[in-house]
């Protein structure tokens, strides 16, 4: 079983490593859609090798199903090409603020993490889900709710915003 | 290594190369597409950090549910606003929305 466990989460880092490096390299966006659609697969397969598999499908329904539909609507609209913006050069100044931008925190936090880090269990707790619906009915109520409104208030501005610029052609 | 250990590093990985990409990219979709790795890499910790310690799973758990409602809020209001650059400059590039007109 452990190394069955461990098969499992070489198989999903793989796929969030290979994901994550087409998604930030490819020119075509479409790709690069791809590359964050089979991340957000990984990062589900991690979920559920850590015992919260309603997290994990809700990764898939939100993220997979409708966040990343979301983006293919903003490529669609934005008409980007494959040889458009992406695959002009870029100044040599641009990919040293890029590579300093990701080592800094990488250092940094691969030391404590590896360093000082908590060893915690080894097994993951077990929370079932009449728990999960009882923390959301219970001590977590003014969240849920909150994130309902922002939710409609995000949903609104985006239809006010592009109204408007509909309405002036 | 532990199990909390190399969660935490697959999340920093995330992260990192979230950064990179947002840095890296010209237009804004792509950089778009980078804050959404971003903050999957931050859900990750988030789960990773309550299920294997003696926090709260329950809150954990929650918390990760808020992060995934909160991306898809940020991801409707970034594609509306992508649609009115587009409309206003014909481009998505980042770097064309930073002049100010005088």
């Amino acid at each position: 079983m452990e190394s069955l466990a461990h098969i499992a989460f070489g198989v999903y880092t793989a796929l969030i490593v290979g994901g994550a490096c087409i998604a930030v390299l490819a020119r075509s966006l479409v790709r690069s859609l791809v590359g964050l659609v089979a991340t957000l697969f990984g990062v589900a397969g991690l979920y559920l090798l850590m015992a919260a598999p309603f997290i994990a499908l809700m990764q898939i329904l939100i993220y997979v199903g409708g966040v990343s539909v979301l983006i293919f609507f903003a490529i669609m609209l934005t008409h980007a090409a494959p040889t458009g913006d992406e695959s002009k050069s870029r100044p040599v100044r641009k990919r040293l603020n890029a590579i300093f931008a990701m080592t800094v925190p990488a250092v940094v936090l691969a030391i404590q993490i590896i360093v000082h880090g908590p060893k915690g269990f080894e097994m993951p707790s077990e929370v079932s889900l009449p728990e999960l619906g009882a923390g959301l009915l219970g001590p977590y109520l003014l969240a849920f709710e909150l994130i309902s409104v922002v939710l409609f208030v995000a949903m609104a501005g985006a239809i006010m915003l592009a109204w408007r610029q509909w309405g002036k052609r | 290594m532990s199990a909390l250990q190399l969660y935490q590093l697959v999340a920093l990985f995330l992260l990192c190369v979230g950064l990179y990409g947002f840095i890296w990219r010209r237009s804004l979709v792509s950089m778009l597409i980078c804050l959404e790795l971003m903050l999957n890499g931050a859900g990750l910790s988030i789960v990773a950090a309550s299920q294997h310690t003696a926090a709260n799973a329950v809150l954990g758990q929650l918390g990760a549910l808020l992060v995934m409602g909160l991306a898809a809020a940020e991801a409707t209001l970034v594609l509306a606003i992508v649609l009115v650059v587009t409309q206003r400059f014909k481009t998505s590039e980042s770097i064309s929305v930073s002049e100010l007109k005088g």
